[in-house]
């Protein structure tokens, strides 16, 4: 490690340099062309939206109409809506828990598909593509499954197993103390096989030698558990979490296709809000507020993710 | 080339293009167009499954062929076919943001319910030219009120219509309910046979607010006054609107309907149960009976029958009528005229014969003989209590609003009076901002 980190430091040197950053000879500043398209194609498709988001937020916009004058009614109007804080709620009972399940299982699945590497076991390719396949799904598709499956017709799927269980059957959309648990169940499904290639990559990079010096101090699985892996696998689940966080607070096309936001507001998440403000009540303005909304709670929560990497982590 | 390879070449050439000469001899619908390739006039038109591209093999080939000839009809025409997705709330909003920035395409399939939107955006071209006097008049009212602008022009051609019936299974339920509570003690001898009850759209679905405003509207009840602001949540329109929403309440707390009514959004659900044999009774549309038809067994199927919505009483009845336009966001003249022919000539008539969707003119129930059936005509004679959706701004909000009171009222979160205030009040804010 110690001989790498010198070649490395002088390579982001390099890089400084070549971009025309201050050098020992004091160069003027200047942007390399080569780095003008891409610049270009940021800007464009990129930062230039977020700049009518921006704007937008500070008008009267709706897909009707738009007068072209600015004004702060529209962001303090949306942000002391009555039925923010229940939507902000929902949103983060959704993406906790979701966030939580899917980085817990994730791992689970992982350790066991390497301990099953490790064993020459059979089968673990298939748990791997398996977990994928939901992966690879798209929300509204996923949602539609979960919906035949929780559907409370006699003929509904997991009710169906249920009675011939001998179970009572459930109201998993219906109840709206058990919708959103059912809402969760059904993102943790399609989000769990990405937590799952992330730590399966992190726990292959693992040295073995920790391992070996953990058994010769004659350590149990269990202490190996939490005093190897999960300390090396701190920044792995840091960056799982971030990505995961962001992911599901956008998420709302699996919600759309299960519940619709429903009963009532039950399961409506901050995104899909967003979304019928725009695309059922028109109004640009107000979809634009809560989309900023959005950008500083990902920020924000990325920011907190991002202090508890480890430093060489960050750098 | 050996002779050998020669031979391989000539016979794999007559293999691809065997097809293509085909293809152009007998059909002209290739890929997304209809129309030769070098046709000199392009127009494109955006659409739902009601056009070449329907789900069921039957009718596509039946809207080909109308397509053919029509384009057959229109010499140096091409047609450019754009698919609209299933979510038709972001299909017709996404095409009002294009049709406003100058991008949407020169015809389209617009929503009836949204076309007021459409209008008051300026973004539709005048079909006035195009249809004779004569059409226009054998329109029913609704029909021509809907697609007529403040200036006395058409800015649409709503060809098909709609409407809310309740479906029973005779065998189940004899007589046909007249009223609420007709309807209730109806559903419950159901249960005691082992059905589900009744079932209705009731979760955050355009359908839960359309077919329940038949029990306000009935009542004489009316969500905006005529400057479309919202009056359902004050003095009399207040108690109407109540008592329609505690009816629905009192048939799922009664055990009347189940409780998951209140997570039914989509009509096939119907369909799937009266095949599964769970429910004989259910709030539909008039286009399920040909579902019915196709998806139930001939003996099956002679059990179910529908009849008018209920209402508090037998003489207070309504219903909602929705249906699809065509309407031009073309730049040039002529592609306007073109689209008016397409809607004239493939949608005013000949479509609604392919399809059974109810025409919008009094004169096509006796035109065409499909029409002319018993069950069509019971349609038609329940469409005289027909009520399209108000062309208010505002009503995709009330709509919203009242799919989320629905949801609090079915599963009893929230007291009727208490939903109604909520939906009223966030109703009135929504129209305060789109002033």
């Amino acid at each position: 490690m110690s001989m790498l980190n010198p070649s490395a430091g002088s390579g982001a040197a390099g890089a400084v340099t070549a971009l025309g950053g201050r050098s020992a000879v004091n160069e003027t500043p200047r942007v390399a062309p080569w780095l003008l398209p891409l610049i270009l194609v940021l800007g464009i498709f990129y930062l230039y939206p977020v700049f009518d988001v921006f704007r937008l937020a500070f008008m009267r916009a709706t897909l009707l109409d738009n007068d072209g004058s600015y004004t702060l009614s529209t962001l303090i109007n949306t942000l002391s809506r009555p039925e923010l804080g229940q939507i902000l709620w929902v949103t983060v009972v959704f993406t906790g828990a979701s966030v939580i399940a899917q980085q817990a299982l994730g791992l689970v699945i992982a350790l066991v598909v390497v301990r099953g590497e490790d064993r020459k076991l059979f089968g673990t390719t298939i748990v791997r593509t398996t977990a994928l396949i939901a992966w690879v799904v798209p929300g509204i598709a996923g949602g539609i499954i979960w919906k035949m499956l929780f559907n409370e017709a006699p003929f509904g799927g997991l009710n169906s197993i249920l009675r011939m269980l001998g179970g009572s059957p459930v109201q998993w959309l219906s109840d709206p103390h058990i919708v959103m648990w059912s809402v969760v169940l059904s993102n943790v499904w399609r989000g769990t096989a990405f937590s799952m290639v992330v730590m399966y990559a992190a726990l292959k990079a693992i040295d073995p030698v920790l391992y070996e010096a953990a058994a010769v101090d004659g350590a149990t699985a269990r202490q190996r558990l939490f005093y190897v892996t999960l300390p090396q696998l701190r920044s792995a689940i840091l960056v799982n979490m971030i990505l995961i966080t962001i992911q599901t607070l956008n998420t709302f096309d699996a919600i759309i296709s299960l519940t619709g936001g429903g009963p009532g507001r039950s399961t409506e998440v901050l995104s899909l809000y967003t979304f019928n403000a725009v695309f059922r009540n028109y109004d640009l303005s107000v979809g634009a507020v809560l989309s900023i909304l959005m950008l500083v709670i990902s920020l924000g929560l990325a920011i907190v993710y991002a202090l508890f990497l480890p430093k060489e982590a960050k750098s | 080339m050996t002779l050998k390879a020669r031979l391989l070449t000539l016979l794999s050439a007559a293999a691809i293009l065997a097809p293509l000469s085909a293809a152009s001899a007998d059909d002209i619908i290739t890929g997304d167009t209809v129309g030769p390739a070098d046709a000199p006039n392009k127009m494109t038109f955006r659409m739902t499954t009601d056009g070449p591209r329907n789900n069921d093999p039957a009718l596509a080939a039946k809207y080909s062929k109308l397509f053919n000839d029509f384009i057959a009809n229109h010499k140096g025409w091409q047609i450019e076919l754009q698919m609209m997705s299933g979510d038709i709330g972001q299909e017709q909003a996404r095409m009002l943001e294009q049709a406003k920035s100058g991008n949407a395409p020169d015809c389209a399939a617009v929503d009836s319910f949204v076309l007021p939107l459409f209008k008051k955006a300026g973004v539709l071209k005048s079909f006035s030219p195009y249809f004779k006097k004569d059409d226009i008049d054998q329109l029913f009212p609704f029909i021509r009120d809907g697609i007529t602008g403040t200036d006395g022009q058409i800015y649409a051609w709503w060809w098909s219509t709609d409407l809310r019936v309740l479906y029973r299974n005779k065998e189940i339920i004899k007589d046909a309910p007249q009223t609420w509570d007709e309807t209730k003690k109806a559903a419950l001898a159901s249960v005691e046979q082992g059905m589900e009850g009744i079932l209705f759209n009731g979760s955050r679905y355009e359908g839960t607010t359309f077919d329940w405003l038949a029990n306000f509207w009935g009542q004489g009840g009316k969500l905006v006054d005529e400057a479309g602001k919202p009056i359902f949540g004050e003095g009399d329109n207040r108690a109407k609107f109540v008592k329609a929403v505690n009816y629905y309440r009192d048939l799922v707390e009664s055990g009347a309907a189940p409780k998951r009514v209140a997570t039914i959004g989509n009509y096939d659900d119907f369909n799937a149960a009266a095949a599964a044999g769970t429910s004989a009774l259910f709030v539909g549309g008039n286009w399920q009976l040909s579902q019915l038809k196709g998806a139930l067994e001939p003996e099956e199927f002679a059990k179910w029958t529908y009849s008018p919505l209920p209402g508090p009483t037998a003489g207070e009845r309504s219903t909602g009528t929705g249906g699809w336009t065509v309407a031009s966001f073309a730049k040039s003249e002529d592609k306007v005229g073109m689209c008016a022919a397409l809607a004239r000539e493939v949608y005013m008539g000949p479509a609604n014969e392919i399809q059974e969707q109810l025409p919008t003119r009094a004169d096509f129930y006796t035109k065409y003989a499909i029409f002319s059936s018993d069950a069509n005509k019971g349609f038609g004679e329940a469409l005289k209590v027909g009520q399209a959706r108000p062309g208010a701004l505002v009503y995709p909000e009330i709509s919203n609003q009242i799919q989320i009171m629905m949801g609090k009222v079915l599963t009893g979160t929230e007291a009727t009076e208490a939903a109604v205030d909520d939906a009223f009040k966030a109703s009135m804010e929504a129209f305060k901002r789109l002033q």
